[in-house]
């Protein structure tokens, strides 16, 4: 490993190439212009060290390495100061470390020539792909075609001899390339349109005429080439869509369903890759049917026999009756009645039995009923006095608590309940279980119990109710419920607690031995476990006061926060009606409903076909409205079209669409009110110099007034009842006047210049934070007396800005050209004019990522009792597709977590042994300073992925126990 | 403009190709700013101009009548024009009255490079002052043997304070601020220096050009210079094509390479030397004397052709190393400009269209971000040109009189002039101004787009 940046020389313009030579004798690198560093390897393909060999060209576009030549020989695209394009061949002397010109040359080539497809033996050769010809050039053969006008972005190449490539234009074209040739000369190219994709950046060739398109303006794609064409022309066959966000050029949080969990709607996508997407955290239960129900105390599902498939009987207990529903003829949910069942009590727990029987627990009995009759077959009687606490079962095994400590198991014979083993324990028992996780799914060998008094949890074998594990929890909290799993091959034992927490540990399911004790916090409230199956998939769903689903996922366990309130109970009801459904009681209410996909976002996408710019949400009109731009080709004439589009909030259907003019961008949308009007509008400024104001009326757009500006309006901002906009480098403020005859106009108020442009703005109060083109953050306030807008401080940097958000009265968040994010503070407490006049530079962090918006809100759910719930977030959409939230900690939080991340930066590397610090240092063409006030929240969360350990070695460093620093890291993954 | 922007957004333009071609719109669209207004301190004309290169805000000037002035170049002291023109006042002058100013001319005034609490001037009185920039008191000075004509410090610098010295006596002196002595002299050059750069690639090598018309560049930690450019060694014939060029096979074209004549391959591994670049980080010179007797015999005192190399008939009146590194422009009393290929010490032959320039003075060159255009002083008129082709891009008539100095601010793109008349003026790029009222249907030039 080395550094091969240089102090000498410019980065290019064109991006960093590198190449490797197709017979491994060196890798070339070019990384600033007029330099091309050769890397040479030796013949124990060990890396010698690199020189830079002087390169004329200076505006180079691609540079490959040819096929077949006896020494590394490179071919170069470029253009001259004339524009010209040509290409030039060059061979490597690594003897000399200088280029000897090469056997080639071609000159004057296509203007938009930018691209080199090295051919490999045995024809060699380069291919240049230019936006009107083709040409094939080697040393002794030059053949072109013309193609249709299309700019190719990417290549794959078909076969190993070359002969066949398939190209990839900025429209989503898909074409293939051939080369025809008699041996080894090449007697002509040939190009066929196989077909529309996502619009590539790179072309895959994989087997078997599958190709992976990958691609960065829309979602990537795994395609099949068919031998012949479909009904419209297409041998393109798309076999799997892979969800790309990128580029998220604008984005708003918006909570649709009104749960106080904020959604981002994102607009994703370029040219007609175009779209908006939804992106939710956490799981999601589409209700199917729900009926008002309070107090229910359980839930059990039961088939009507043992071979059917789908659950019939939906079993709920209330304190002092249980009640039976059924799905009818009808498929509807009615109430029934099971004649040997119970129902003036309530029911502890209920089963499938084998044999076609139904078992029931209730206070004074265990029952065992036909599912067929209906009827008692056999009964088990507490003894006198005692009564029983709580019960689980299998399909042929029974496990009961009974007050004092007893415990009592019992095997299901057909029509014969028998008593197996009794034992007495020393302090009562708060809850059990046996389900079966070894090879038998319907026999559990071992049972574990929840104990009052000394808080442990036991595990005792089956059938003869050995203790085998006592695991004491420590701590004052009982353990409420406790669960056998496994997930992925792995044997859990669960045990959640009656505060919240739960405890998972390893389970060896031979020794019964219980190891990795892990304890994390899901809510406040006692959590009931259950298992359920999607998808052939079990899952684990945790109801408490935050419904939780554990899963797991490269074996390692995750929790995954499902978009509900707060459940009581939940029980899988695998009806024939309702596949798949859980039935969940919840405020009073049971719901039978389908559960999402088990994953951690959820992400909608509404393809648009055209590229959306900005977008707002208008809560009173249910709407979002969108700038979006729509690409048209017809007979090569490419146009573009501006639209204004009102959709609808939940269905993101066109309800309505305002024309833009040619060429009028639109380029902020905001929606608003002003002073002394009830009226909620969408304001649009263009590129045009103009801001419409729009009121959506019977699902319309309807144009209220319209105001010219003498320049692009970049940003819309509701300011003290006005409306501020952002026109070129001026800031400007305009009221909203009624005029004599009723109508209403923008009328300007006031501005403020000397920004060289102004592109970002975000406003609090009556402070105004404006991200400037190339001139960082400034800060302005609007004096309401004089009615005028000043400048009270900026940041002296030279900043390129790329968005801006203020995270407090004091503190403003900026994200720059060179993928850096920085915080700034107002100084007002300054002794100088000068200090106050100047934002400082508190933070400093490299993100790696362009930035093209912030937002406050969250996509988690906040429940303001706990400490997460009160820390303020931002999130960003970027370039690459990215979604990330910067938290603003408490200090002391801060200093804890930084020390953590000194700590794991010792313990993780880097991909390659980079350096993390170097890596997240600030940096641009001016100056590389270390990050400070921002943290790595990937790298501390990392921490809950290591081994005991290296947990223990930074756990002792950090002076706190594993749990400690466990729990805490725990905490911070709730910001997300 | 907005299109630009929707593109960076997008992805469909790397963020700093946005920004270099913003920046080019910028530089192309110089004027005189209508917008900023530095009032000169000075009554004499002005000699050195330069911003700080840490936050790119303050203008230190140095003029004949022995003052130094700053100004904030980022905010101005008052408005006028309806608020529309920022005047930028000085913000401290020293000059002959201060109890220890310079008693002549300052002729050279540059910034410490870290930060801007100290700065440095070289006067015609033989002296050069080390100054407290926040209580204008002079911390060090340098007692010099002649006229000081040009001081400069290396911006890379991380393990030295030198500054080095151009004056009337034929040795180059480094100064150690740290110290606050003579660090050491460099013995080459046959008359005075006028002008002196530190390489943009490396902390250690420092060029300087005389009034014998020589342009040595000198690795600091060695004695002697280590290249002397000389005019008539141009970079033409660089790379020795395949001999047999129409080779159809393989085999012959790589034959043909390797025997390929002695003497060309000695030749361009001489001049190549530099090309390492990963080692010319640390060393730049540090192969050298290992690569060949040749280069240890230039020493000074051993007289050789190449040591009595000329890079322009007359003296050597500006320098100007490029930001990347790889090109030095030099102005000479001959009224040319010449581009020099650093690694290799050629003349590019560039036929740069200067009409005349002023002879008798050092002046200060500046180069535009990218390396793409050359700011020169050509008696009353500053000159833009076009680095690769020679050919004039802009010309700036403003100042009455010759103008000594310029300087280009990368950070806003403007460029700061000083000449004779005692003008600092300020190009800028053209910003449309309006009325504070945008209203009136007479104005409607579509200023949207730039």
């Amino acid at each position: 490993m080395g550094d091969v940046s240089d102090r000498i020389g410019r980065p290019t313009d064109n991006g960093q190439i590198g190449i490797i030579d197709p017979e491994c004798r060196l890798i070339g690198l070019h990384l600033y212009d007029g330099l091309f560093k050769v890397i040479p390897f030796d013949n124990k393909g060990q890396l010698k060290e690199a020189f830079n060999i002087r390169l004329e060209e200076l505006q180079v576009l691609d540079i490959k390495f040819l096929y077949g030549c006896s020494k590394p020989t490179i071919v170069v695209l470029y253009q001259d100061n004339k524009d010209a394009r040509h290409v030039k061949t060059y061979e490597v002397s690594l003897k000399d470390k200088d280029f000897v010109e090469g056997p080639w040359s071609q000159n004057n080539l296509d203007n938009g020539a930018a691209l080199l497809i090295p051919v490999p033996p045995p024809l060699c050769g380069v291919l240049i792909i230019g936006e009107e010809t083709i040409v094939y050039c080697s040393a002794n053969a030059f053949k072109a075609i013309p193609i249709k006008p299309s700019i190719t972005r990417a290549y794959g190449r078909v076969d190993s001899d070359g002969s066949r490539y398939l190209l990839g234009d900025y429209n989503g074209l898909l074409q293939l390339l051939v080369i025809t040739h008699e041996k080894e000369k090449v007697t002509g190219l040939k190009i066929e349109l196989l077909g529309e994709t996502s619009i590539a950046s790179t072309i895959s060739y994989l087997d078997n005429a599958v190709v992976y398109i990958g691609s960065s303006y829309g979602d990537s794609q795994l395609i099949k080439l068919n031998m012949h064409p479909d009904a419209k022309g297409s041998y393109v066959e798309v076999l799997e869509r892979y969800v790309n966000l990128g580029p998220i050029v604008d984005f708003c949080v918006v909570d649709l369903e009104r749960q106080g969990q904020g959604q981002v709607v994102t607009c994703s996508g370029a040219y007609k890759d175009g779209s908006l997407r939804v992106v939710r955290n956490g799981i999601g239960i589409n209700e199917q049917a729900s009926v008002e129900l309070q107090g229910i105390k359980g839930m059990w599902s039961l088939r009507s026999s043992t071979e059917d498939a789908f659950d019939t009987f939906l079993v709920v207990s209330f304190i002092s009756e249980t009640r039976i529903l059924a799905m009818n003829m009808e498929d509807e949910l009615e109430e029934t009645e099971i004649e040997g069942f119970c129902s003036e009590v309530q029911t502890l727990f209920c089963h499938d039995a084998v044999y076609n029987q139904l078992v029931q627990v209730t206070s004074s009995s265990v029952r065992l009923v036909s599912s067929i009759t209906r009827e008692l077959r056999n009964e088990w009687n507490a003894p006198a006095g005692y009564s029983i606490n709580v019960a689980t079962a299998n399909a042929t095994q029974v496990l009961l608590a009974t007050g004092g400590g007893h415990l009592v198991y019992l095997e299901i014979g057909d029509g014969v309940l028998t008593e197996v083993k009794h034992s007495q324990l020393e302090y009562e028992v708060s809850c059990l279980d046996i389900n079966p996780i070894g090879e038998n799914p319907s026999y559990s060998q071992l049972a574990v119990v929840g104990m009052w008094t000394d808080i442990s949890v036991r595990l005792f074998s089956l059938p003869d109710l050995n203790l085998i594990t006592k695991e004491p929890l420590g701590g004052e909290i009982i353990p409420r419920s406790v669960l056998l799993c496994a997930f992925e091959g792995i044997s859990y034992l669960l045990c959640a607690l009656g505060d919240g927490h739960l405890l998972n540990f390893l389970l060896n399911t031979t020794t019964g031995e219980l190891t990795d004790r892990k304890k994390i916090s899901l809510g406040t409230q006692p959590i009931t476990l259950r298992t359920f199956s999607s998808k052939n998939t079990t899952y684990v769903f945790a109801a408490s006061d935050r419904p939780t689903v554990i899963y797991s996922s490269n074996k390692k366990l995750l929790y995954s926060n499902v978009n509900l309130k707060e459940v009581s109970h939940m029980c899988p009801f695998n009806t024939a009606a309702f596949p798949d459904s859980l039935a969940i009681a919840k405020e009073g209410e049971l719901t039978i409903g389908t559960i999402d996909d088990i994953q951690k976002l959820h992400i909608r996408s509404i393809l648009l076909g055209e590229q959306p710019r900005r977008i707002c949400h208008q809560e009173q009109s249910r709407t979002f409205a969108i700038c979006s731009v729509k690409y048209n080709q017809s007979g090569g004439d490419e146009s573009e079209m501006h639209v204004i589009r009102l959709l609808d909030d939940q269905t993101f259907d066109f309800i309505s669409t305002y024309p833009l003019d040619t060429f009028e961008y639109g380029c902020s949308i905001l929606s608003c009110s002003f002073s002394d009007d009830s009226s909620v509008y969408y304001c649009v400024g263009t590129a045009y110099g103009r801001i419409l104001v729009f009121m959506v009326e019977d699902g319309k757009l309807q144009l209220i007034a319209e105001k010219e500006t003498k320049g692009a309006v970049y940003s819309l901002n509701a300011f003290n009842g006005k409306l501020l906009a952002a026109i070129n480098q001026k800031i400007q403020l305009y009221k909203w006047m009624l005029r004599d005859d009723g109508s209403r106009e923008l009328q300007s108020e006031c501005g403020h210049h000397g920004h060289i442009l102004a592109l970002y703005v975000q406003t609090r109060g009556d402070f105004i934070v404006v991200g400037d083109l190339m001139k960082s953050i400034s800060l302005l306030i609007y004096k309401h007396e004089e009615g005028a807008i000043e400048e009270r401080a900026r940041d002296y940097n030279a900043n390129w800005m790329s968005a801006v958000e203020i995270l407090d009265d004091d503190v403003y968040l900026g994200a720059e050209n060179s993928f850096n994010i920085f915080t700034v503070r107002k100084n007002s407490e300054g002794a100088t004019d000068e200090e106050r006049g100047r934002l400082d530079v508190v933070g400093e962090y490299h993100l790696g990522e362009f930035i093209n918006r912030f937002r406050h809100g969250s996509l988690v759910m906040r429940l303001p009792d706990s400490d997460v719930g009160q820390i303020p977030t931002v999130i960003f959409g970027s370039v690459n597709g990215v979604i990330g939230v910067i938290a603003s900690l408490p200090h002391e939080q801060y200093v804890f977590l930084e020390k953590l991340q000194t700590s794991l930066r010792k313990v993780i590397k880097g991909v390659g042994g980079l350096s993390h610090e170097h890596w997240r240092s600030f940096n641009n063409e001016k100056k590389t300073v270390e990050a400070k006030n921002f943290l790595d929240g990937d790298l501390i969360e990392s921490f809950l992925d290591l081994n005991r350990s290296k947990m223990d070695e930074i756990a002792k460093q950090m002076g706190v126990s594993v749990e400690e620093l466990c729990k805490r890291v725990e905490d911070l993954t709730r910001l997300h | 403009m907005w299109r630009e922007i929707g593109d960076r957004e997008a992805g469909k333009i790397r963020p700093n190709a946005f920004a270099n071609r913003f920046k080019r719109n910028r530089i192309e669209s110089l004027q005189l700013s209508n917008h900023k207004d530095i009032v000169s301190a000075h009554r004499g004309s002005i000699n050195s101009l330069q911003v700080d290169l840490t936050e790119g805000r303050y203008l230190l000037s140095g003029a004949s009548d022995a003052s130094v002035a700053a100004y904030d170049v980022q905010r101005p002291t008052e408005y006028e024009g309806n608020g529309i023109i920022g005047k930028h006042k000085c913000l401290f002058v020293v000059d002959r009255t201060h109890e220890s100013g310079h008693q002549y001319a300052v002729s050279s005034a540059v910034w410490y490079p870290i930060d801007t609490g100290l700065f440095v001037t070289g006067s015609y009185d033989y002296h050069i002052n080390v100054w407290d920039t926040n209580t204008t008191q002079v911390v060090t000075n340098f007692k010099m043997p002649g006229k000081v004509y040009k001081t400069a410090m290396s911006s890379l610098a991380t393990s030295h304070m030198l500054i080095a010295a151009g004056t009337e006596d034929v040795q180059v002196r480094l100064c150690d601020i740290a110290s606050g002595a003579l660090a050491h002299t460099l013995s080459g050059h046959r008359d005075g220096v006028m002008t002196v750069e530190w390489s943009s690639s490396s902390e250690w090598v420092l060029v300087t050009g005389g009034c014998d018309g020589a342009i040595r560049f000198w690795d600091i930690r060695r004695a002697g210079c280590f290249l002397v450019l000389d005019q008539s060694q141009s970079q033409l014939g660089r790379r020795p094509p395949i001999l047999d060029r129409s080779a159809t096979n393989k085999v012959s074209s790589s034959k043909s390479s390797s025997p390929s004549p002695n003497l060309p391959v000695k030749a361009r591994a001489a001049q190549r030397k530099l090309s390492n670049g990963s080692s010319m980080k640390q060393s730049p010179i540090a192969k050298i004397p290992a690569k060949g007797p040749l280069r240890q015999r230039l020493h000074p005192g051993m007289l050789s052709a190449q040591d009595r190399a000329t890079a322009h008939y007359g003296a050597v009146t500006g320098l100007k190393v490029t930001e990347d590194g790889m090109h030095l422009l030099s102005a000479g009393s001959d009224s040319r400009l010449r581009l020099w290929d650093v690694e290799s010490g050629r003349n590019t032959l560039v036929n740069f269209e200067t009409v005349r320039l002023q002879t008798s003075k050092p002046m200060q060159l500046a180069t535009s971000q990218n390396s793409a255009l050359v700011f020169v002083p050509c008696m009353t008129t500053v000159k833009a040109f076009d680095m690769w082709s020679g050919r004039t891009d802009l010309t700036f008539r403003g100042h009455y009189e010759c103008v000594n100095c310029c300087y280009f601010s990368f950070q806003d793109q403007e460029l700061y002039t000083g000449g004779n008349d005692r003008q600092i003026l300020v190009w800028s790029p053209s910003r449309l101004v309006y009325d504070e009222m945008d209203e009136g249907p007479h104005q409607d030039q579509d200023n949207w787009s730039d």
